[in-house]
C-alpha cells in the first residue's frame, strides 16, 4: 500500500536538476543519480520489490538533491527508505560496529589511550582494511579519556543557579570523542544566562539509519523523544544541539523517515547557532573580545538541508575582528559512516577533492564548520585545523 | 534574523536584485526553495524578440512602440534608459565571474534551438554567438550538426532538417553526424543514460577534451561550422571552447539542450558566486510560507523550515516566478499568490486561461497573469492597499507575455534592477 503522504515521487517533473547537484553522481558513473534511483525507480519498486536496482546503495544521504529539486520531491528520503525496505539485509560486523556509536564510545573512552594508539597503527589499519573492509587510508577520531557526561556531573550544580534553562542534546561525538565542544556549548549558554540540562539521551540514530538498522533507530528515536520532552520545564524551553546531523535527525528524520511522532519536541529543537543568534538579536550579547583570525567557513550538507547555514554565518559575523571567507557550498564526501567503508572510500575522497581544493585556495588560519564528520574529513585531507563555530564564540567570550 | 533587504526567490530576477543591493552595501538575503527557471532556459537573455508576431531586429526601437502602447507593461514602468542600464549592469556582473555575454551591438541575433528553429535574442554566451559567427555566416557553405552516440536529448537530424528549411540557410549544406563517446574508465553505464550534465563533466576532464576535439574534427569533414549540444563544460567553459576551436580550427557553436540546461547553469553559478562574493546570504532549499504585515508594511516573513523564527528586513522583493516555480498557484477555478495573497490580474473563468491549440501563435493568456503593481513595482494586498516596503520583479508580474514577446529574462533583469534601485535610494535616505 502506498500512503498518500508518501507520493512525493509523483511530483517529479523529470527535470534532472537533482542529478546536477548530486556529489556522488558527479564523481562516479556507478551511481545513476537521484532522479533515477529516487522517483524514477520508486514506481517500479512499488510494483515489484524485485526490481530494486542496488546501485542506489551509493547514495550517501547528503540531501543536496532535495535542496535543488524545484518540485519538493523528498528524493533522499525515498532512496533511504528503499534501501532498507527493499534490499536484502546481510549482517556485516563492520556496519554493526560503525553504527553503534554508544557501544563503541563506551569502550573507546574506557580504554582511550590504548584504543587511540592502536587505531593509528599501520598494522591495525591494514587489519581493519582486510577483515572489516574499513579503508586503511582513513584516520579515526580519537576517544576522550573522560566522557562529557562525566564532566557535566561536576558542573550540574552550578547550572541550577540560572533561572532560565536550555536542554542540550550533546550527541555521541561530544560525549566520547570531543567533550571540549560540549564544554564550549555550556560556556556559551551560561554566558547568555542560561542553565544547561542534559538528559539520558541515546545516539540520535543517524548512523543506524545509514546502515539500515531502522528498528534500532526507531527505538532510539522513541527513547529520545521521551526523555527530551520530559526534561522540558515548559513549552518555551529550547532543546539545542551543536551537531548538524543530530539536529536534522531530531527535527526531520524522526518524522519523515522513521515515521515517529516527534511533535512533543519538534517545536523546541533549535540548532545552536540559531538559538544563540536569536539571543544576540534580542540584545542578550555577552562581552566579546576581538579574534583576529581569518577563517574559511564550510557549510555541512545537513545544515544546508535544515536551512540553517545563514544562522551560523550571521553569528560568525558577530564576532569582532574575525574575517570569514564563505566557501562555495560543496559536500566534504564523508557523509557520516559512508567514508569509513572500503567500497565507498574512493568515491568519498573524490567528492571531497573539490572542497579540499577551495580550502587550500582560501588559505585561512583554520576552517570553521558545524559538523563533526566534516571535521574529520577536512583534517585528514588538508593541513588545516577545524573548529566548531561555538568553540570560536566560546573563545571570544571573556 | 535581521537584514536590510530580503529577496524571496533566487532566479535570474532575485539574484540580479540581490547583487545590486549587496553591491550598494545593503545586508541582503535571498531565500529560494528550489532551483529556478534558469536551469530550463536557453541561457540566452531575450529582451524583446517579437512584436505583433513579427521578429524584432532592433529591440530598443521596438521597445518604444511597446511602451507607447501597453501602459501596464513592466517595461513601460521601467522605461528605456533604465532597461539599458540594467542590461549593462547584468552583463558586467556576469563578466566578473568569467561569463562573457555577446550583444551584437544593440541588435538582436538568432540562436539555434535544439529543434533547429531560430530564436531572436539579445545576449548570448560567446560559445553561442560572437563576432566570428556573425562575420563568417554569409560565406558559410557547410554546417555539421553533431551529437554523441546514445545521447537521447538531442536529435541532430531533426535540427538539420528544420534548419535547412530556413531562408537564411538556403545556400548552405547542413549535415547531421554522430560521434562516439571517448572510452571512459569505469564506464559501466550506457551513454543513453547520460544527460547533458554527465557529458559536460566529461568535457571538463583534460584527458578527454582533446580526444573529443579530434573526433569533432574528423566528423566535421570539410565543414566551416560545427554545431554541438551545449556540453562544453560547467566551470571551465571559456577554456574548453578555446581548446576545441583551436584544435579543430573550426567554429564550434553550442545549442541549448533539453533540461538541465548547461548554458543556464553557467549563468546561475555566476550570479550566485557574485552574490556570495559581495557578502550576500543565500538560503537554498527553504520556502517562504507566510508574511506578517502591519499597517501596509511587511514586518517579517517565515519559512517552512523555521515557521516560528521571523526573518526581518526593512525592504522585501518578491521574485518567486510564475506558476512553474510556485510564485503563483492555480486551483480549479481560482488563482492566488501564496505568500502575501497579493492582488492578481487573471480571468476568473478557467476556459479563458489557455488557448485550445498548444502552439498557438498568440501564446496562452495565462502567461500574462500575475501580480498587479503600481508604477514603482509595489503590489496591492487583497484590500487594494499598496504594501509600502514590498516590490515585485520577474516572472511573477502581470501584463506581459514572455513567450509571445520573447522578453522573459529582459523583464526579469529590468524589473529587478528597478526594484533594487528604489530600495537602494530609500536605504541611503534613511541613513
Ligand atoms: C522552461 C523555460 C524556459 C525559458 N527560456 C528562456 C530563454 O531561453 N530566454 C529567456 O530570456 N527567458 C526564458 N524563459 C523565461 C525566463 O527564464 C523567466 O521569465 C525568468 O527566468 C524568470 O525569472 P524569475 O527570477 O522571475 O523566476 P524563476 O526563475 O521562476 O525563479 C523563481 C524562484 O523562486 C523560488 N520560489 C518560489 N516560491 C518561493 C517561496 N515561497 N519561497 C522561496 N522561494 C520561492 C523558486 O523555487 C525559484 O527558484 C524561460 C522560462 C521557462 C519556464
Ligand atoms: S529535481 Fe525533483 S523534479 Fe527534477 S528530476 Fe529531480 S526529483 Fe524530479
Ligand atoms: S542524498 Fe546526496 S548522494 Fe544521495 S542522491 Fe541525493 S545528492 Fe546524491
Amino acid at each position: 500500500m502506498i500512503k498518500l503522504e508518501n507520493i512525493s515521487f509523483d511530483h517529479c517533473i523529470k527535470c534532472t536538476v537533482c542529478t546536477i547537484y548530486c556529489p556522488v553522481a558527479r564523481v562516479t558513473h556507478l551511481y545513476p543519480g537521484p532522479k533515477q534511483s529516487g522517483p524514477d525507480t520508486e514506481r517500479l519498486r512499488i510494483k515489484n520489490p524485485e526490481l530494486l536496482d542496488i546501485s542506489l546503495k551509493y547514495c550517501s544521504n547528503c540531501k543536496r538533491c532535495e535542496i535543488a529539486c524545484p518540485s519538493d520531491v523528498k528524493i533522499a528520503d525515498i532512496i533511504q527508505t528503499a534501501k532498507w525496505r527493499y534490499s536484502k539485509k546481510e549482517f556485516r560486523i563492520r556496519d554493526f560496529l560503525l553504527s553503534r556509536t554508544d557501544l563503541m564510545g563506551t569502550f573507546g573512552t574506557l580504554f582511550a589511550p590504548v584504543v587511540n594508539f592502536f587505531t593509528h597503527l599501520g598494522i591495525v589499519k591494514y587489519f581493519l582494511d582486510l577483515v572489516f573492509k574499513i579503508p586503511k587510508g582513513r584516520t579515526f577520531p580519537n576517544y576522550a579519556s573522560m566522557t562529557f557526561k562525566k564532566w557535566f556531573k561536576e558542573t550540574r550544580k552550578y547550572q541550577n543557579k540560572y533561572l532560565e534553562k536550555v536542554v542540550y542534546f550533546h550527541g555521541c561525538y561530544v560525549n566520547y570523542n570531543y567533550p571540549q565542544l560540549g564544554k564550549d556549548v555550556v560556556k556559551v549558554l551560561n554566558a547568555l544566562g542560561k542553565g544547561v540540562i542534559i538528559t539520558k539521551e541515546k545516539c540520535c540514530g543517524v548512523p543506524l539509519i545509514a546502515n539500515g538498522y531502522i528498528k534500532k533507530a526507531q527505538e532510539h528515536g522513541r527513547h529520545n523523544i521521551k526523555v527530551l520532552s520530559k526534561a522540558l520545564p515548559d513549552e518555551k524551553t529550547k532543546i539545542v544541539s551543536a551537531s548538524s546531523s543530530c539536529s536534522l535527525a531530531l527535527k526531520h528524520e524522526y518524522a519523515n523517515l522513521l515515521e515517529l511522532d516527534n511533535s512533543p519536541i519538534a517545536h523546541n529543537i533549535a540548532y545552536i547557532t540559531q538559538y544563540v543568534l536569536e539571543e544576540f538579536e534580542n540584545g542578550n550579547i555577552p562581552k566579546l573580545k576581538p579574534l583576529t583570525y581569518t577563517v574559511a567557513y564550510h557549510s555541512p550538507c545537513h545544515l544546508e538541508r535544515m536551512g540553517n547555514v545563514a544562522f551560523t554565518i550571521e553569528l560568525l559575523r558577530k564576532i569582532p575582528g574575525l574575517t570569514v571567507k564563505i566557501l562555495h557550498s560543496e559536500c566534504c564526501g564523508i557523509s557520516g559512516t559512508y567514508g569509513f567503508k572500503n567500497e565507498y572510500y574512493a568515491i568519498s575522497q573524490a567528492v571531497g577533492n573539490e572542497l579540499f581544493k577551495i580550502i587550500e585556495e582560501a588559505n585561512p588560519d583554520f576552517v570553521v564548520t558545524d559538523c563533526e564528520t566534516c571535521k574529520w574529513q577536512i583534517e585528514m585531507n588538508t593541513k588545516y585545523r577545524v573548529v566548531h563555530p561555538i568553540s570560536l564564540l566560546a573563545e571570544a567570550i571573556e | 534574523m535581521k537584514f536590510d533587504c530580503i529577496i524571496i526567490g533566487g532566479g535570474i530576477s532575485g539574484l540580479t536584485a540581490g547583487i545590486r543591493c549587496a553591491k550598494e552595501g545593503l545586508h541582503t538575503a535571498i531565500i529560494s526553495s528550489g532551483m529556478s527557471a534558469l536551469h530550463f532556459s536557453s541561457g540566452s537573455i531575450d529582451v524583446l524578440g517579437y512584436l505583433d508576431n513579427t521578429v524584432v531586429y532592433k529591440p530598443f526601437e521596438a521597445l518604444d512602440t511597446l511602451t507607447g502602447t501597453i501602459a501596464q507593461h513592466p517595461y513601460t514602468k521601467c522605461g528605456k534608459p533604465l532597461i539599458i542600464e540594467a542590461l549593462q549592469f547584468f552583463k558586467q556582473e556576469c563578466e566578473t565571474q568569467n561569463v562573457y555575454l555577446f550583444d551584437n551591438e544593440n541588435l538582436n541575433h538568432f540562436h539555434v534551438t535544439a529543434l533547429g528553429t531560430l530564436k531572436p535574442t539579445y545576449f548570448s554566451q560567446r560559445s553561442v554567438f560572437n563576432e566570428d559567427v556573425y562575420n563568417r555566416f554569409k560565406r558559410m557553405k557547410k554546417i555539421v550538426i553533431i551529437n554523441f552516440e546514445g545521447y537521447r536529448d538531442f536529435h541532430p537530424q531533426l535540427a538539420a532538417a528544420q534548419l535547412s528549411k530556413h531562408a537564411l540557410f538556403a545556400n548552405c549544406e547542413i549535415v547531421a553526424k554522430s560521434i562516439e563517446m571517448p572510452q571512459i574508465q569505469n564506464l559501466s553505464r550506457h551513454p543513453h543514460e547520460f544527460r547533458s550534465i554527465d557529458i559536460a563533466r566529461i568535457f571538463e576532464d583534460e584527458e578527454y577534451v582533446y580526444k573529443i576535439a579530434d573526433a569533432i574534427r574528423l566528423a566535421a569533414d570539410g565543414a566551416d561550422f560545427v554545431v554541438i549540444p551545449a556540453f562544453m563544460g560547467i566551470h571551465n567553459f571559456n577554456q574548453i571552447h578555446n581548446i576545441i576551436q583551436s584544435r579543430t580550427r573550426l567554429l564550434v557553436y553550442e545549442v541549448p539542450t533539453l533540461p538541465p540546461s548547461i548554458l543556464g547553469l553557467r549563468i546561475d553559478n555566476a550570479l550566485k558566486s557574485r552574490f556570495a562574493q559581495l557578502g550576500g546570504v543565500f538560503v537554498a532549499g527553504d520556502k517562504v510560507v507566510r508574511a506578517e504585515i502591519k499597517d501596509d508594511v511587511v514586518q517579517a516573513v517565515y519559512t517552512a523550515n523555521h515557521p516560528e523564527n521571523p526573518l526581518e528586513a526593512k525592504f522585501y522583493i518578491l521574485s518567486t516566478g510564475s506558476f512553474f516555480s510556485g510564485g503563483m498557484v492555480s486551483e480549479f477555478d481560482n488563482m492566488y499568490e501564496p505568500v502575501f495573497k497579493l492582488k492578481l490580474h487573471f480571468e476568473p473563468q478557467r476556459n479563458k486561461w489557455y488557448s485550445p491549440q498548444f502552439f498557438y501563435s498568440h501564446s496562452h493568456p495565462f502567461l500574462e497573469y500575475g501580480v498587479v503593481t503600481d508604477e514603482n513595482l509595489r503590489p496591492y494586498d487583497s484590500k487594494n492597499n499598496i504594501i509600502q516596503n514590498l516590490y515585485c520583479s520577474g516572472a511573477i508580474l502581470a501584463h506581459y507575455n514572455p513567450i509571445r514577446e520573447g522578453c522573459g529574462s529582459g523583464v526579469a533583469i529590468s524589473t529587478a534592477y528597478k526594484a533594487a534601485n528604489q530600495i537602494v535610494s530609500l536605504y541611503k535616505l534613511m541613513r
